[in-house]
Parts: C-alpha cells; sequence; structure tokens
C-alpha cells in the first residue's frame, strides 16, 4: 500500500504517511475494503459463483482500480463465461496499471498469439450479436439457429445459454429450456438470471405437463406447444372443424365402407373360387360314381334281359311240361306209354306216346330216370316199329305218295338209326318229293354212317347228280 | 410468469473485438480511493482559503 500523496510505502501501525504525514486512515479503510471485495470475489469464483465473483470484484475496482490481481481476476471470470472483449479490457488496464510482472500480460499473449481462435472468438460474438437482433425483430426460429452455432463455437457464452433458454421458454419447449439452463448452471453457479428462469421452468414441467394448452396467441402464423417429447406446431389459421363428433362418425363410416369393399373385392373372390374349386371337384367325383353306377345299371339290365329270356325259355319249357292240371304232361305220357306197352304191347300206341314227348321236349334235357324209361320204350319197341314203318314207307314210295313216304322213312330212321335202307330210302323220298337239299342231306348221312355200302356209293352219285342239277 | 419482452431488455449486445479498444478508452475508472483524495485535495484548500 502507498501513499496516495507522495507514493511512500504505508507503514502496517500507523494511520498517516510516514514519508508525507498525510492522513491515511480512510485511504487504508478503502484499500482494505477493496482488498476484502477481492478476497470475496476470489471465493466465489472458486465455487464458480462468477456472477457473484464479477460483482465482488467489479466492487473491488471500485474501491481501488489499481487491484491489479482483482482486475486480472475478474478478466479472468469474463473471459470463463465467454465475455472474451471485456476479458481483454480487464487484461489490458492490468496491463497499464502494472507493466512488469503482470499475469495479464500471458493472458493478452495467449489470445493474441493465435489469430485463429481470435477470430473464431469474433465471429462467435458477432454470430450472438445477430441471434439478439433477431429477437428484437421477433425472428424467433433464426435467432435460436444461430445462437445454437455460437454455442457451438463457444460453450461457454453464458449470455448465448440465458438467450437461448429464453427462446425456448417463450416457446415452451421447457425441457430444453432446462437443458441450457443447466448448461449454464455448471459453468457459473450461481448465476441470478438462470435460477430464476429454472425456477419458472421446473414449474411448468410440474406432474400435469402432459396436458397443454396451446400457447397464447402471438402475431406469428403458427402455435407451438410440446406435448410429452414431441413438439407440435399447430398454423393459427386452421380452425377445427364443427361438429367433429358427426364427422367423426362419418369418417369412421367411410372407413368401414372402404374396409368392407376391400374385402368383398380382394377376399371374397378368392373363397369363391376356392369353393367353386372344391364344388368343380366334387361334382367331378360324382360325375366319375354316376358313370360306374351307369355301367353297373346297364350290366345289370343286361343280366335282367338276359335271365329274363332264360326265364322265359324256362317257364316256356316248364309249359310244355306243366298241364291244364298243373301236372307235368311229359311225364304222364311216358308213364302211360309205359303202361299201355305193358298191359296191351300196341305198339302203334306206344308209338304215338313217344312221339308226342319227343315233339313236346327236349328228351335230352330232361331227367336221368326221364331219359333211361324213353329209350328203354324206344329200344324195345323202336325195331319192330321201324320195320312197319319201312314197310309203308316203301308202299308210299312204290304209289309214288312221295311226302307220304318221306314221312314215314323218317319216323323208320326214328326208331332204328342202325339201318342204312330207311336212310337211303328216305334220301331217295325227298328226290322224288324234289327237296333237293334235305335228299342232299340224307344221301351224305348215308355216306357218313355207311361208308363202306353199295348205298353209300349210290348215295354219292345221287348226291353229284343233284349237285350238278343245281349248277 | 417470465415475459419475454421484459427478459429480453435485459440482454445487450456483445462487444465485439473491434470496439475493444474503443471500451477501454471509454471505461470510467473513477474509484473510491480517487474520490477520497479529491475530498481531501478539495478540504485542503477551503482550509488554505
Amino acid at each position: 500500500m502507498f501513499c496516495y500523496h507522495c507514493g511512500a510505502q504505508l507503514s502496517e501501525q500507523h494511520d498517516f504517511c510516514t514519508a508525507c504525514g498525510a492522513d491515511v486512515h480512510l485511504y487504508k479503510k478503502i484499500m482494505y475494503v477493496s482488498n476484502r471485495f477481492y478476497n470475496e470475489g476470489l471465493e466465489r469464483a472458486g465455487v464458480r459463483d462468477l456472477s457473484g465473483a464479477v460483482v465482488s470484484l467489479r466492487q473491488s475496482l471500485k474501491f481501488n482500480k489499481s487491484n491489479v490481481d482483482a482486475r486480472n481476476l475478474l478478466g479472468l471470470v469474463y473471459f470463463e463465461t465467454g465475455e472474451v472483449v471485456a476479458a481483454m479490457s480487464e487484461w489490458v488496464i492490468s496491463k497499464n496499471m502494472r507493466p512488469e510482472r503482470n499475469i495479464a500480460d500471458d493472458y493478452i499473449g495467449m489470445l493474441q498469439s493465435n489469430a485463429t481462435r481470435l477470430d473464431s472468438i469474433n465471429q462467435t460474438i458477432k454470430k450472438y450479436n445477430q441471434a439478439y437482433a433477431y429477437c428484437v425483430q421477433e425472428s424467433r426460429d433464426l435467432a435460436v439457429i444461430q445462437l445454437k452455432k455460437v454455442l457451438s463455437l463457444n460453450p461457454k457464452f453464458v449470455r448465448a445459454h440465458l438467450l437461448l433458454a429464453l427462446l425456448y421458454m417463450d416457446s415452451e419447449q421447457w425441457e430444453k429450456a432446462q437443458r441450457e439452463l443447466k448448461k449454464c448452471l455448471d459453468i457459473d453457479r450461481n448465476n441470478t438470471q438462470a435460477l430464476r428462469y429454472l425456477k419458472e421452468v421446473e414449474l411448468m414441467l410440474q406432474p400435469d405437463e402432459s396436458i397443454r394448452q396451446p400457447a397464447k396467441h402471438r402475431k406469428d402464423e403458427s402455435v407451438r406447444y410440446q406435448s410429452d417429447n414431441e413438439i407440435i406446431i399447430q398454423p393459427m389459421n386452421v380452425k377445427e372443424p364443427k361438429g367433429s363428433g358427426a364427422s367423426t362418425l362419418l369418417n369412421v363410416g367411410i372407413g368401414l365402407i372402404i374396409g368392407l369393399a376391400a374385402c368383398y373385392f380382394l377376399v371374397v373372390p378368392a373363397r369363391v373360387a376356392d369353393t367353386r374349386n372344391e364344388m368343380k371337384k366334387t361334382i367331378l367325383e360324382i360325375g366319375n360314381q354316376s358313370d360306374a353306377k351307369t355301367s353297373t345299371i346297364q350290366q345289370l339290365e343286361l343280366q335282367v334281359e338276359k335271365l329274363q329270356e332264360e326265364n322265359d325259355s324256362l317257364n316256356g319249357t316248364l309249359e310244355g311240361y306243366v298241364g291244364e292240371d298243373g301236372t307235368l304232361v311229359t311225364i304222364d305220357n311216358l308213364l302211360d306209354a309205359a303202361s299201355i306197352y305193358l298191359e296191351t304191347q300196341n305198339l302203334q300206341d306206344t308209338a304215338v306216346r313217344l312221339e308226342t314227348i319227343a315233339s313236346s321236349v327236349n328228351v335230352e334235357e330232361t331227367s336221368e330216370a326221364f331219359q333211361k324209361l324213353y329209350n328203354l320204350l324206344l329200344t324195345t319197341i323202336g325195331p319192330e316199329l321201324a320195320v312197319t314203318y319201312y314197310n309203308d314207307g316203301v308202299t308210299s314210295y312204290r304209289n309214288g305218295d312221295y311226302a307220304a313216304a318221306v314221312e314215314l322213312f323218317t319216323k323208320a330212321v326214328y326208331y332204328d338209326s342202325a339201318n342204312v335202307e330207311p336212310l337211303y330210302y328216305l334220301g331217295q323220298a325227298y328226290r322224288q318229293n324234289d327237296d333237293r337239299e334235305n335228299a342232299i342231306a340224307a344221301y351224305q348221312k348215308v355216306v357218313e354212317l355207311f361208308p363202306d355200302t353199295q348205298n353209300a356209293a349210290s348215295a354219292k352219285r345221287h348226291i353229284e347228280d343233284l349237285e350238278q342239277t343245281a349248277d | 410468469m417470465i415475459n419475454f419482452e421484459e427478459e429480453l431488455k435485459k440482454f445487450h449486445p456483445s462487444l465485439e473485438v473491434e470496439d475493444a479498444e474503443e471500451a477501454i478508452y471509454n471505461q470510467d475508472l473513477t474509484d473510491m480511493a480517487d474520490l477520497l483524495v479529491k475530498m481531501i485535495q478539495e478540504s485542503g484548500e477551503k482550509t488554505d482559503a
């Protein structure tokens, strides 16, 4: 501490200058106060209460402008809060007050040595001023953009943080404002403005923060408000349509119609096609089954017809056997023939019965017993009967009654087929009766059955004659 | 509730590097010590007078 009057160093024990005798007790008190404020500023700067440190240091300098330490510290605090030009001013003044052994020299050198850094600082300041101008012109979006650029260049610029936070608060982006204010308070712990803003922001971010009313009306064309983490910008001139309930119902109805139409045009055809394919398959299967059954039916119908014919034939055969009273007539005839022969041994009557039997049924299709009895009767009376018929036939032949001769010779052959004469004369009778075909047939039988006989040779000649005659 | 317009008034443009020289020159460095010295001088002159 030096005397204000003569510049001599003052002693601590006396309230006057020992060199010039000037009263210095008030002066000393002023110095003490300045130093006390400096100490306070230093203490506050130590705990990052930079705003408080600025106040204290400025107070210190108000009491003693020559307090170089206070001035240097003030410059440092300004620099920490991003106020570079203010810091430079204090350091320059400090250097003027004490040119030698002054730390301000180093600070100034640090800034001036790096031109790029200085230019960057200058650009930061210019952008901040531009942002401030945008705020005044109410171009707040542009101001926000500029301030973000400023803070990217100088993250410790407290005033930029505060201004940006204020802009966010104005647009009710409370969480962003809170972030900026917290950054600001990280730099300057007791910044009064930041604390006040933060209090306001925290008040707005309390529990019912999810429900927000639209912001107050502004001159801007849009309203901005925050809902949870989303920022909603709503144009001012757009109004909600009235009767929203009816329009909602209408929209729901339209949506339903569109949904149904989509179903109808997209889903239903596919389902219909599937169903049709299934139906086609089913129809095809049914068709195949129907064809198979039709074929079966046809086969069964043919079988039925065949069986019907067989039935009719058997019925016919049965009718031949069955008489009016229902008994088998043929068996009666056979029994009758046997009875007559046994009782009377009348060959003619027996023959008549046997001929009736032969004309009504096929003896070979009768029972074994029937055939046995029939054949027995036939072989018993046959030869004798054949002779009779042969003789009668010859008589008729000689008389020129060839038709009768044919009949008689036929019976003679029937009753005695082992004899060549009736057969040969049968052929002769047919020939004489101009029945060429039957005559040839009879002659051929003669040739077949009796080949080495004279009758056979004659028969051959007759056959040749008849065939030549036919040609 | 914070009023944006009122709060904005508390902000002012920052000094640019080009303006630093002028700001230093314009700074009033009068302190209490200067006032005291002046007061003492004035009182001394009155006493002499």
